[in-house]
């Protein structure tokens, strides 16, 4: 009976917060290959919960962010924005695939990212229809909605990518975190320096 | 007997615990992004170091509704109510609209304006989400010359608000309450050049550098290794060229 009881505790527990690891020989692709970098550098196999739900609302954050700046491009005005959008448009797309290659090696799904937000407490700024809604804007006023929607899109992905750097342990995970704080920053600095001026 | 009951009470906290683990900082939430208030600024990163996590996340001042001050009383964002910091100033007149960026859009109760005990705006939230942008033009009533412009964004379903403080000197005054002496001491902005605007290329060949605006086609080096743009953008830390194949090739 005592050992029913202390089975089931080790079974909820390893529910939450729990660390796994991928089997021998499937993981770390994207090891000692060679100076060249590979197309989609590969993560280590050991992780946790926080990695995986890092990662998979980073690939939900990443379409959202990929469905603005294509909005972006085809109708801001200024060049800057323009190409921030075009920039932000190419990097974010390769670190999707990055990021679902490593939810393939841990054999987790990509989940529901949206409903995955909500259960972290965000209702998250942008969804299709603000993204839609953006396209009606024309001129100048287009150009400071969509920079206004990207710096507030971006900074929420600072947010998530600060809670991996805490509770994650994969340290390609947590290497990916640290670029995603260092490039929204630069990107929200760049953003903020167009919306109020330097 | 008592061995089920220890079984119950284990199963019955489970659940809290993965209730309560989740939530963390997830948080995510606004300021006022134009003009530039002392979060923004420091977003902008033009205080370097001394802001703190506002910094990082100048979108989460969040305290209790009905303070006055800067950091919703939040510890970690304690500098923006420290006056003495080389804020920047922005010139006004009475009336003056400001814009809200969100990172994630609660139920608004309402928003609120207060110069001192004065509240000079207020904007209903209708409990709906707020619209994209959010824009308000308020009457900053008889104040003139510096003034500190409390913003407040008052949650529909929480009990906490948010705070961003604008520094402004309205009408021209500057009289009335004069602006700290270390105003004028700006820190030395090494740690964060002025993002380049201009499109002029950089040398062929020349050393990558953050903060630069390259065009396709520019090439420069970074670690003995030569690349070529493939995407226009103004360059940052993080985005150096090998981190990056989608803005820079290897040539």
């Amino acid at each position: 009976m005592k050992r029913l009881v202390i089975a089931v505790a080790v079974l909820a527990l390893a529910g939450c917060g729990g660390e796994a690891v991928v089997p021998e020989g499937q993981g770390a692709h994207g090891h000692g290959a060679s100076s060249a970098a590979p197309p989609v550098p590969g993560a280590s196999a050991r992780f946790n919960d926080a990695d995986v739900t890092f990662v998979q609302m980073m690939v939900d954050h990443l379409q959202l962010g990929i469905s603005l700046s294509q909005v972006g491009l085809a109708k801001a005005t200024s060049q800057e924005a323009k190409d921030l959008a075009g920039a932000i448009d190419v990097t974010q797309r390769e670190e999707l695939t990055m990021l679902k290659s490593w939810l393939k090696l841990w054999d987790k799904p990509e989940g529901d990212g949206a409903n995955l937000h909500v259960a972290h407490g965000g209702q998250p700024l942008l969804d299709d229809k603000v993204i839609n809604e953006a396209k009606d804007k024309n001129g100048a006023e287009f150009d400071m909605n969509f920079l206004n929607l990207m710096t507030g899109h971006q900074g929420a992905g600072v947010e998530m990518a600060l809670d991996e750097k805490k509770d994650g342990m994969n340290p390609e995970t947590t290497a990916y975190a640290e670029r995603v704080i260092a490039t929204r920053q630069g990107q929200i600095q760049q953003m903020l320096k167009i919306i109020s001026g330097p | 007997m008592k061995l089920m009951r220890k079984a119950a009470l284990v199963l019955a906290a489970v659940p809290a615990i993965v209730f309560i683990t989740p939530v963390g900082s997830a948080s995510a939430h606004g300021y006022i992004s134009s003009p530039a208030s002392r979060a923004a600024q420091c977003a902008q990163g033009a205080l370097g170091d001394t802001c703190g996590q506002a910094r990082y996340e100048p979108q989460s001042a969040e305290g209790p509704k009905g303070l006055k001050n800067c950091s919703g009383a939040n510890g970690a964002f304690r500098e923006l109510d420290n006056d003495a910091l080389p804020w920047k100033v922005h010139n006004t007149g009475s009336s003056l609209t400001l814009t809200w960026t969100f990172t994630a859009r609660h139920v608004t109760r309402d928003y609120e304006y207060f110069i001192g005990g004065t509240r000079v705006g207020f904007v209903s939230g209708n409990n709906a989400q707020p619209s994209n942008p959010t824009t308000h033009t308020i009457n900053l009533g008889g104040f003139t010359g510096r003034q500190k412009l409390y913003a407040i964004w008052n949650i529909g379903d929480t009990v906490n608000a948010f705070y961003s403080c604008i520094d402004l000197n309205i009408n021209g005054g500057g009289t009335t309450n004069p602006p700290p002496t270390t105003t004028t001491t700006r820190p030395p902005t090494t740690t964060n050049p002025p993002v380049t605007t201009t499109t002029q290329q950089p040398p062929a060949g020349g050393t990558w550098a953050a903060n630069t605006s390259y065009a396709v086609g520019s090439t420069v080096t970074y670690g003995g290794s030569s690349y070529r743009c493939r995407q226009a953008h103004t360059s940052l830390t993080g985005w150096e060229p090998p981190n990056v194949a989608a803005l820079w090739e290897k040539v």
